[in-house]
């Protein structure tokens, strides 16, 4: 069909415990800009091109469990991301990047066990082209 | 540190080629030309993975992905035309919201904001 007419991924819902401490971490620590303009209670951070917004249990009404929907972060590279990241408390799954022979990833989780990645494609698809 | 975007969205399932069948057929998203576990959503890539391979629990998101869609009450109906699971559409003052489940629970936004935004 087709038909829908999705028009782009507006946001990813992220669910958090502590508002203020999960604001810290995603904008201090990850670097990421908050959208001003987005309500106080529901911080919306800003990657570039889809929105990241934090959520309470109490809001969306489902009781809290991490999310195990994955956000892979790009970074021009990403051993260099993880040191920074270590260096403020942040653990990683695996102590170095993990080569999936097209692109390296750092597999790691916010305050609350949500799953994040950091991520860079370093092999050009079949096409030649990289992304 | 420097994000410079999102390159994919990790979405846990049951079975990848149900998933990038739905998502394909059902929200009309474009399977990957490059790999048969991701479609394009136009900004970002959803990437399916199978938790339960890497012997993690499977766990639907409940947190939701939100799609943009010019009408919200349309893309419902055509989604529930198409067999989904429709749990509702909320008017949350600033934008609807379609809440569909794709065949592993996991939650999709039929997304369209029409308040403009005001600086807080």
């Amino acid at each position: 069909m087709a038909e829908l007419g999705v028009l782009r991924t507006d946001f990813v819902g992220v669910p958090v415990t502590d508002r203020e401490r999960s604001v810290r971490f995603y904008g201090e620590t990850l670097g990421l800009k908050r959208n001003e303009k987005a309500s106080p209670e529901w911080p919306e951070f800003e990657t570039g091109n889809v929105t990241i917004l934090l959520n309470t249990p109490e809001q969306t009404g489902v009781p809290f469990s991490p999310s195990n929907v994955a956000i892979a972060l790009r970074v021009p590279d990403v051993a260099a991301g993880m040191k920074k990241l270590e260096a403020e408390g942040v653990k990683f799954l695996f102590e170095e990047a993990y080569d999936s022979g097209v692109c390296h990833m750092a597999f790691f989780k916010d305050p609350d066990g949500n799953s994040l990645i950091l991520h860079n494609r370093h092999a050009p698809y079949s096409d030649g082209s990289l992304p | 540190m420097q994000v410079e975007q999102v390159d994919f969205v990790s979405v846990p399932t049951r079975d990848t080629a149900r998933a990038v069948a739905w998502y394909r057929d059902v929200l009309g998203l474009p399977s990957s030309a490059y790999t048969e576990a991701e479609v394009e959503a136009p900004n970002v890539t959803f990437s399916f993975w199978m938790p339960e391979e890497d012997d993690i629990p499977f766990a639907a998101n409940e947190s939701g992905v939100a799609l943009r869609v010019a009408d919200v009450h349309a893309a419902v109906e055509e989604v529930k035309a198409a067999g989904a699971e429709v749990m509702g559409i909320e008017d949350t003052g600033v934008c609807h919201m379609g809440f569909v489940k794709d065949p592993d629970g996991n939650v999709v936004i039929l997304h369209n904001r029409y308040a403009p935004r005001v600086p807080r």
